[in-house]
């Protein structure tokens, strides 16, 4: 057997090093929004090649005063309900898109829902969110046109509305969620001179393939990074792989070429099941219920923990990590279904967003990779190892409740780990370096790391496990 | 090393700010008054607000309390950029310029308020009266909810303080924007004047009760009361509001055509009652600058106009009324609570269409 072209000590310094560089990468923040004295109203463009998307927040009660259309605190879903149509008919008199030259758009009216928000010094208070879709007349440009809009403020002379486009794929904005991160475009308030509402002249720099791939490899990779979910299946698959399993327990260990071939096989199966789910949903554009896919999820990590405590399928983590890659997969396609996104603009994402995933995911693997090497030669490993289990095991059972509907504080603690990423990168990359030093120690003494004292593991059928290699030659 | 050189740097700092001084003064030598410690306190036994050389002299004391770091956040220059950061939110230092009063000593802190006390009215529920119950009334909400208090206060001098040349007092936070424009020893404009308070009253923790905008709100409701059926719905805008229209941000931006009910159609009385609901916020100035406002107001009323929204009950969320002069442009509205949302409270706003800021900047 031949000697590995680099020393594994120093590959895992180059990792911690590119490691470090990344989280400096990824720790660069947004800007913050700006203040305003009452509720404003905020208009959410989502900008595609043939329409335009937009949610509408609206602050009850400069609403309820504007459209005389009786809303408030007490306002119940039943009532609301009786109420859409009045509120879509007040709505669509007041926004009115054209084409710069003047030619209407068409307006379609979607989901009236009543929530709670709270901005700047204005306390907590009730909000109105409401959907629609802006069409050009056809071959109309939806990054140039003229918004005509004054909901509220045709009334409510103080009322201001802030527009922001909260995903634009030409231009790389794709992040998903609440909008935290739209870029404003523009204000809608009254001229006070004039007291008239001029329409919001829309003017969208214009946007590449590149930046929409590149914002999509982004969006990849922070996705695995915050959803600790699909991060944590893989690591409580990748942390008995380096042990033997015997009579039902796991005795002992296999040699670190072996292990190492087996993290790679079980990350490539994952890899493989997820991008293959992945571009089945996609393309198909299958309309697969949200809960069942992430109750699967949650199993999946239950059975890596159970797995990771007693052999349940040992030597076999690669098809198992396939076959709940699936799952896995499916997920990942809920992101992009809600982009609503053209066939082109789809296949260029899918495999931007694909890219992102794995490149995360190998850094993350990488990094972890000593770490899971090292602890089953520490004393005590299987304390450490079924700890870990449990805590996993514990943190799947609070997703998979929570999933199926019964929400706990477990699976809220689970789902703020992605939050803290930072930490995880340090935790990781502090790991890393303290393994590969370990390493370099063992080396310099010409022997291999300890042996572990933990008396239970008796069976030793393996040759002494030793991953500085050397000993082997 | 470092240290030296930043020491360098503080002197020669100082040193600047003390030749603008000088040179501000017009001869008067500040570099004397720095020198001088028992100027603070000889600030703060003053009789208050009579005329510009008062509130000079109460400046340039607070100024002598100050170290060289200090008075580089209070000192700037009298820019249009400068001199609209203000707001009514509690927004801090991202809003506004100058110090921030926590971060002043005792002594300083006294000279502070020495300087505002010098240069606003006397009244009781006007002018420092006013200013020192909004301080006390953000105390007041910083016992219910974070980020208020009578600490969250700035203070900053446009241009150089003096009895020559041109220069503006600059003092606010949230529910309080002060801006005084002095030009050649005189008092060039009192506006913009933002003053509003949540709660609208409250009792102090010794028993003392605080109602500051009461003055204000009787003026209003005095004048709406006395409008007959046909002068009330001459008076009624169609428009609702949910804030004043000229809030932070909008200077200059007046409408061009005014809109109400004109003044000249009322009676002697009833234009009295105007008269008397503008005072209040034209108080806000030093006494004697006041009454020359006033009269001014008083000379205009013909052409002003009155105007209400929501109901003249002037209790619940939106009750709006607006007084428009060719001078003279006060708004006050009833909005939600923000802090004790089952209550009102009150924003006010004063402005005046040609000597906002002194009448230094134009507003596109």
């Amino acid at each position: 057997m031949s000697r590995p072209p680099i020393s594994l000590s120093h590959a895992l310094r180059m990792l911690a090093g590119i490691a470090t560089a990344v989280t400096a990468a990824l720790l660069l923040a947004a800007p913050p929004a700006a203040a305003h004295p009452m509720p404003h109203s905020v208009l959410l463009l989502d900008v595609h090649e043939t329409s335009v998307s937009v949610e509408l927040e609206l602050p009850v009660s400069d609403f309820s005063r504007a459209s005389g259309i009786e809303l408030d605190d007490r306002t119940t879903a039943r009532q609301l309900a009786a109420r859409r149509a009045v509120i879509r008919r007040y709505l669509a008199a007041h926004v009115r898109p054209t084409t710069l030259k003047g030619k209407a758009w068409t307006v379609a009216f979607g989901d009236v829902v009543l929530n709670r928000a709270e901005q700047t010094s204005t306390g907590p208070y009730r909000e109105l969110t409401v959907r629609a879709t802006l069409t050009p007349p056809a071959g109309g440009d939806t990054r140039h046109f003229a918004l005509g809009y004054d909901a509220v403020v045709h009334q409510v002379v103080t009322h201001t509305v802030l527009v922001s486009i909260r995903q634009d794929w030409a231009t790389g904005h794709v992040a998903d969620g609440d909008g935290g991160s739209a870029t404003q475009v523009g204000v809608i308030r009254i001229d006070t001179r004039t007291m008239k509402v001029t329409p919001l002249t829309i003017n969208l720099e214009t946007g590449s393939v590149w930046s929409g791939t590149y914002a999509m490899f982004r969006l990849g990779a922070d996705h695995i990074l915050e959803g600790t979910d699909h991060l944590l299946f893989l690591l409580i698959l990748l942390l008995p792989t380096p042990l033997l399993a015997s009579r039902h327990r796991w005795r002992g260990t296999v040699d670190a070429k072996t292990a190492m071939g087996r993290m790679a096989r079980t990350t490539l199966a994952f890899t493989i099941g997820h991008s293959l789910a992945l571009a089945l949903s996609a393309f198909g554009k299958l309309d697969i219920p949200a809960q069942p896919v992430e109750a699967f999820i949650a199993f999946s990590i239950l059975v890596g923990a159970v797995h990771a405590i007693r052999p349940l399928f040992p030597g076999h983590e690669a098809v198992v990590a396939g076959f709940f890659g699936l799952g896995h997969g499916l997920a990942f396609s809920f992101v992009l279904a809600q982009m609503h996104l053209s066939t082109a603009q789809l296949a260029l994402s899918l495999a931007g967003f694909n890219l992102g995933i794995e490149a995360m995911q190998l850094l993350l693997v990488l990094l972890a990779m000593p770490s899971l090497l090292l602890l089953t030669r520490l004393p005590r490993t299987a304390v450490v190892r079924c700890a870990c289990a449990a805590l996993t095991a514990v943190a799947a059972l609070g997703w998979l409740l929570d999933r199926l509907g019964l929400a706990n504080p477990v699976a809220r603690a689970a789902d703020s780990a992605g939050t803290h990423t930072s930490e995880l990168f340090v935790v990781l990359t502090g790991a890393a370096v303290l393994a590969a030093l370990w390493t370099a120690v063992s080396r310099r003494r010409g022997r291999g790391p300890v042996r572990a004292p933990d008396t239970s593991e008796t069976l030793q059928r393996t040759p002494r496990a030793d991953f500085a290699l050397r000993n082997r030659r | 090393m470092v240290a030296s050189f930043a020491a360098g740097t503080a002197l020669l700092l100082g040193g600047l700010y003390t030749a603008n001084a000088a040179t501000g003064e017009s001869g008067t030598s500040v570099a004397g008054v720095t020198a001088s410690s028992s100027s603070a306190t000889s600030a703060d036994s003053d009789s208050a607000g009579s005329g510009v050389s008062d509130v000079v002299t109460a400046a340039n004391a607070f100024i002598a309390t100050l170290d060289s770091d200090q008075q580089s956040s209070v000192l700037l220059d009298f820019t249009q950029a400068n001199a609209t950061a203000w707001s009514n939110l509690p927004c801090g230092s991202t809003c506004r310029v100058g110090i921030e009063l926590s971060s002043l000593s005792d002594t300083q802190l006294t000279a502070a308020k020495a300087v505002i006390k010098a240069a606003t009215g006397t009244g009781t529920d006007t002018g420092d009266d006013q200013v020192t119950q909004i301080l006390a009334a953000d105390d007041y909400l910083g016992e219910t909810a974070t980020g208020y208090g009578s600490g969250n206060y700035y203070l900053a001098f446009l241009g150089t303080p003096s009895t020559s040349g041109t220069w503006q007092l600059h003092f606010g936070g949230h529910h309080l924007a002060l801006n005084l424009t002095y030009k050649d020893g005189a008092v060039e404009g009192s506006t913009p004047y933002f003053v509003g308070v949540e709660p609208t009253s409250w009792t102090g923790d010794d028993g003392t009760s605080y109602a500051p905008l009461s003055g204000m709100y009787d003026g209003m409701k005095a004048m709406v009361d006395s409008l007959t059926t046909d002068e009330l719905s001459e008076a009624k805008l169609s428009e609702s509001f949910s804030d004043v229209l000229l809030g932070p941000d909008d200077d200059g931006a007046f409408p061009s055509t005014k809109e109400g009910l004109k003044v000249s159609e009322l009676t002697d009385d009833q234009q009295a009652l105007v008269l008397a609901a503008i005072k209040p916020w034209v108080d806000v100035a030093d006494d004697d600058t006041a009454a020359s406002v006033l009269s001014t107001y008083k000379s205009e009323l013909d052409e002003t106009y009155i105007s209400y929204s929501g109901s003249t009950d002037l209790s619940a969320q939106g009750d709006y009324v607006r007084i428009d002069g060719p001078g003279v442009w006060i708004e006050f509205v009833c909005q939600d609570g923000v802090v004790f949302s089952s209550q009102i409270h009150y924003h006010t706003v004063y402005r005046d269409h040609n000597t906002d800021y002194g009448g230094e900047f134009t507003f596109s």
